[in-house]
């Protein structure tokens, strides 16, 4: 639920080529945090971590419109920089197989980008705190954490986005009475979708106000259908919330439950980078050291 | 969402889009999702999913396979047009524009294998992304495979079935780790190869070229026809009332399209 499932052409121009310019400038930080700890290094563990994210995306539960994620795992084991990396390829991919709009990668990418940042701290912060044996509550409020922060982003995006930037009109469709107008037949034949009164409002306003009013009432449908094409950001806001909490605690379970086998089965991965300080370079899977 | 299914029609398909060159695609892509984004009329934007839906049955393309994957993004747009959406018709076209583009993007990928796609965007990115975004390409299949795997043979000892949610549940989580644990290694092994190659940074991928000019004309001038309808009905407000006669056309153009398609074979 936190990254936006947005489709191309909803949200205004400048946003999405706001996210776009703040992913570049994000892309550039990160690439060269990567390259000064060895791009050899780098471009595999990214690889195989931003595959393995893809697959765990396959995963959906559908009537609820959710799917794993395992960014927080991902951030955990990635790192902030390396994360932007993965999360820039990861939207970029599922954006070419139709999931998520081409022009909101920018920010889905800054979305994913914080999430997998906030994992990282949140999950090392809480191990060096509570200790190696606490692994599945610390991924498990870590996860619950993190995904409402980034639900929050994604909210505050909608808002951004704001009612009037995103009104936008429906053509000949009267939202209010979801009939269709014939600008060339003088109003005399209107055609209701669902239900509506084929003597409807056009129709009252030519009776009402006459043909000297006929300009008026074209300018009040379309201040109408302005009103109506807006996006509600606290209808969206209540949904997400709403739907939001379910996905976070499924999402929860699945990092708790896959952090705690990793830490059970091979426990150097994940607490050997805890316990690292901050400037060893040694990366997770690093099983040679080096570059 | 299965992604081999993509790569399996870009790399061993035989249709007329898999003629073009991946540069006409890319920018009769674009051309459609300009039109995507401009699109303001829940009847043209209806009109533009029926028109390319028979394009792409015209032309031969697997569309069952690919209407799933564009259907897809239906099912969070659906959920983003009740939350948001002010009114019927704005959720509608919330909806045609999210399968629309996924449509145009899908007909892209499953005509265009994954590295011709990638070399466009590894030229304007940095070399550790570029580089990261083809072997996160390469990983995929493996790791695919690899889970496919898993999940069957944690079926095959009954450890996931419909009557125990909870304990497939538990064995799917499991299954999940086996793959972390496995997509590490994998970057090892990876890293070692690079390391023994002398990998210093940059993927070279090889250009493919136009194997039918008409095939590229013909992509680039359907797309600027369906983005120039698009612009004359956003920005041509005498038009509204024949939003219509887009639907109209789009339906005949996914009747031909599946006329043509069904003769082909």
């Amino acid at each position: 639920m936190s990254h936006i499932h947005i489709p191309d052409g909803v949200l205004p121009w400048w946003l999405w080529v706001t996210g776009w310019v703040a992913t570049a400038l994000l892309l550039g930080m990160a690439s060269r945090m990567a390259t000064r700890t060895g791009t050899r290094r780098a471009v595999p563990l990214v690889g195989a971590i931003s595959a393995l994210v893809l697959v765990a995306m396959s995963i959906e539960i559908v009537p609820i419109a959710y799917h794993v994620n395992l960014t927080v795992i991902a951030g955990a084991l990635l790192g902030p920089w390396l994360g932007a990396i993965s999360a820039f390829i990861v939207v970029l991919v599922l954006a070419l197989v139709g999931h998520g709009g081409i022009t909101v990668v920018g920010l889905n990418t800054l979305m994913i980008a914080t999430e997998m940042a906030l994992g990282w701290a949140l999950v090392h912060g809480g191990l060096r705190l509570l200790g190696s044996r606490r692994v599945r509550p610390v991924a498990a409020a870590s996860t619950i954490v993190t995904l409402a922060i980034t639900t929050t982003m994604l909210v505050g995006i909608v808002a951004l986005a704001g009612s009037g930037a995103t009104a936008r009109h429906t053509g000949a469709l009267d939202v209010e009475t979801l009939e269709f107008r014939n600008p060339f037949s003088g109003d005399l034949i209107n055609v209701g979708l669902l239900g509506g009164d084929n003597h409807g409002h056009d129709g009252e306003h030519a009776t009402e106000a006459g043909h000297v009013d006929e300009h008026e009432t074209e300018a009040e449908h379309d201040d109408e259908h302005e009103e109506g094409g807006a996006l509600s950001v606290s209808r969206f806001a209540a949904v997400v919330y709403t739907l939001g909490p379910i996905g976070w605690v499924l999402e929860a379970l699945v990092t708790a439950g896959v952090l705690g086998y990793v830490v059970r089965v091979r426990p150097s991965l994940l607490l050997r980078s805890v316990n690292a300080p901050p400037s060893a370079s040694a990366r997770v899977g690093d099983e040679h050291g080096g570059r | 969402m299965d992604i081999t299914a993509v790569d399996r029609s870009a790399i061993s398909g035989d249709t007329l889009l898999h003629r073009a060159a991946p540069s006409s695609k890319l920018v009769a892509t674009a051309l459609l999702l300009a039109a995507v984004v401009n699109v303001n009329d829940p009847l043209v934007a209806a009109g533009l999913t029926l028109s390319l839906t028979g394009a792409a049955a015209a032309v031969r393309l697997p569309v069952r396979q690919m209407l799933v994957l564009a259907l897809y993004p239906a099912v969070f747009a659906l959920v983003f047009a009740f939350a948001a959406a002010a009114n019927v018709p704005l959720g509608a076209l919330v909806v045609l524009k999210a399968v629309t583009a996924a449509l145009a993007v899908v007909t892209l990928m499953f005509s265009t294998p994954y590295p011709q796609v990638f070399a466009p965007i590894q030229r304007v990115t940095p070399r550790v992304v570029g580089d990261a975004l083809l072997m996160t390409y390469r990983s995929l299949f493996i790791l695919a495979d690899k889970f496919s795997d898993l999940s069957r043979a944690i079926r095959l000892r009954a450890g996931l079935s419909r009557r125990q949610p909870v304990r497939a549940a538990a064995a799917t989580v499991r299954a999940m780790g086996g793959l972390l644990l496995y997509s590490l290694d994998l970057s090892q092994r990876e890293y070692d190869i690079l390391h023994l190659r002398g990998y210093e940074g940059g993927f070279r991928v090889v250009r493919q070229r136009s194997a039918d000019r008409s095939a590229d004309t013909a992509a680039l001038i359907y797309s600027a026809i369906l983005l120039g309808v698009v612009a004359a009905f956003r920005w041509i407000p005498g038009l509204a009332g024949y939003a219509w006669l887009v639907t109209l056309a789009g339906a005949v153009d996914l009747a031909t399209g599946a006329l043509i398609g069904r003769r082909r074979r």
